[in-house]
């Protein structure tokens, strides 16, 4: 039986197990707490700041960021709190200050009422800098095709040496994490392309699917999926079908497994 | 490429986790900027990432993916070399060399930087070329100091 920490978030008598953090708790109550960094799937970064509850009890009183902040024993959370709405607006303005057209970031300020920023810079930048392209890549797909440039205003996401990337493999997961979508990706005949601040970072040539021969996929990230997920089974992927001929559940030719090999694990 | 200097620096560092910095300014201190193709043969001998060198190249002020001039000249704009005039020395320095800061002369016998604060204050303004620190300079030093260093000391080099 997992340790299980009382905490209260706005009222709200929580229990959540140990090491999980406030934004995780709040999300299991039902309680919302609005983000755009924060991912299920990544590990947390604390970028974008929305999150920021105010906590006393268990810690000293005063403002955190609950998505980095591990649940504690008697903790006392606010999450709507006068202070708290002023500072997330303020964010929310220095977001939107970059970012004046991001719809996202449009949504979350009329919410959180923000109509304008006063700190508008000129620029049309979809990204947030919230570094889930980067997270994703580094510690997921476990590519390292992103990283972070330069420092302060200057910070970026690119690739290395900002030029086509060898090492990306096209699996397009940066784009499925953005939060605000400022990373497109690209699939016209059988080219993919992947854009970031209108600039292309990756281009690949689609494999087309052994079914219906629709191009759907890079032949890297074929490769990649044989490496990660068929070979540590003593598998073979040797026809690679598109999603949607997976679903119409047609039969795979028979060559594709033996099922002899497979070995199913207990968890 | 000089894969033998590279391959020198490397086998100092038996270790290379955590040593990441410590090679790149060695890289530096040789080449006197971190040329590309260096960083990725240091990728492919060390396993780390070329992102991942490629982002600290950038982060770090002291490092420079730029190939630099012979004799590095430092403009501090720290506080107090600010208020005690490093504007003027800063722009004299772009008069005399014809260039903006962060940019080198065509020759390459000089870069000009622009730095904060170099931990000299008493002695400001400051400038730094190369080791030496020049303390106090007045906008009609600059002419000079610059003359001193465009000729190489003795003609050995």
């Amino acid at each position: 039986m997992p340790d299980l920490i009382h905490l209260t978030i706005n009222g709200q008598d929580v229990e959540a197990r140990a090491g999980t953090t406030v934004l995780e708790a709040a999300t299991q109550a039902g309680i919302y707490i609005p983000t755009l960094c924060h991912h299920e799937a990544l590990e947390p970064e604390g970028t974008c700041r929305l999150c920021i509850v105010e906590v006393s009890g268990a810690l000293r009183h005063g403002i955190r960021v609950s998505c980095i902040q591990e649940v504690k024993e008697g903790l006392v959370v606010e999450t709507e709190t006068e202070r708290i709405q002023k500072n997330r607006r303020l964010i929310l303005e220095l977001l939107l200050g970059r970012s004046p057209y991001c719809k996202e970031l449009l949504d979350l300020a009329a919410k959180c009422g923000v109509m304008t920023s006063r700190f508008l810079t000129g620029e049309n930048d979809d990204c947030v800098r919230c570094g889930r392209c980067v997270r994703v890549c580094r510690d997921k797909i476990e590519v390292y095709a992103l990283c972070w440039v330069n420092r302060g205003n200057q910070r970026k996401v690119a690739t290395d040496f900002e030029r086509l990337s060898e090492y990306c493999i096209g699996c397009g997961s940066c784009a499925q994490v953005c939060p605000t979508g400022a990373i497109k990706i690209e699939d016209r005949g059988n080219e993919r392309k992947i854009y970031m601040w209108g600039q292309i970072i990756a281009k690949f040539k689609l494999e087309p699917c052994k079914q219906c021969g629709r191009p759907f996929a890079p032949k890297k990230y074929l490769d990649r999926i044989r490496e990660r997920a068929y070979k540590p089974k003593g598998l073979e992927l040797v026809d690679a079908v598109c999603p949607e001929c997976i679903k119409k559940k047609e039969p795979l030719p028979p060559t594709t497994m033996d099922l002899s090999k497979i070995q199913f694990k207990m968890w | 490429m000089d894969v033998a200097t590279v391959d020198a620096i490397l086998s100092k560092f038996p270790e290379t986790k955590g040593n990441l910095i410590a090679i790149l300014h060695e890289v530096q201190n040789q080449f006197r900027y971190l040329p590309e193709e260096e960083l990725r043969y240091i990728s492919k001998k060390t396993g780390i990432p070329i992102t991942q060198i490629y982002s600290i190249a950038n982060f770090y002020n002291r490092f420079t993916l730029k190939p630099q001039g012979k004799n590095r000249v430092c403009v501090c704009m720290g506080t107090a070399c600010h208020v005690k005039g490093a504007e003027r020395i800063m722009n004299e320095m772009k008069r005399i060399l014809g260039i903006e800061a962060g940019e080198s002369t065509d020759d390459m016998t000089f870069s000009l930087e622009e730095v904060r604060c170099i931990g000299a204050c008493s002695l400001a303004p400051a400038v730094v070329i190369n080791e030496d620190t020049h303390s106090k300079v007045s906008p009609r030093q600059v002419g000079q100091l610059i003359k001193k260093y465009q000729q190489p000391p003795s003609p050995k080099a």
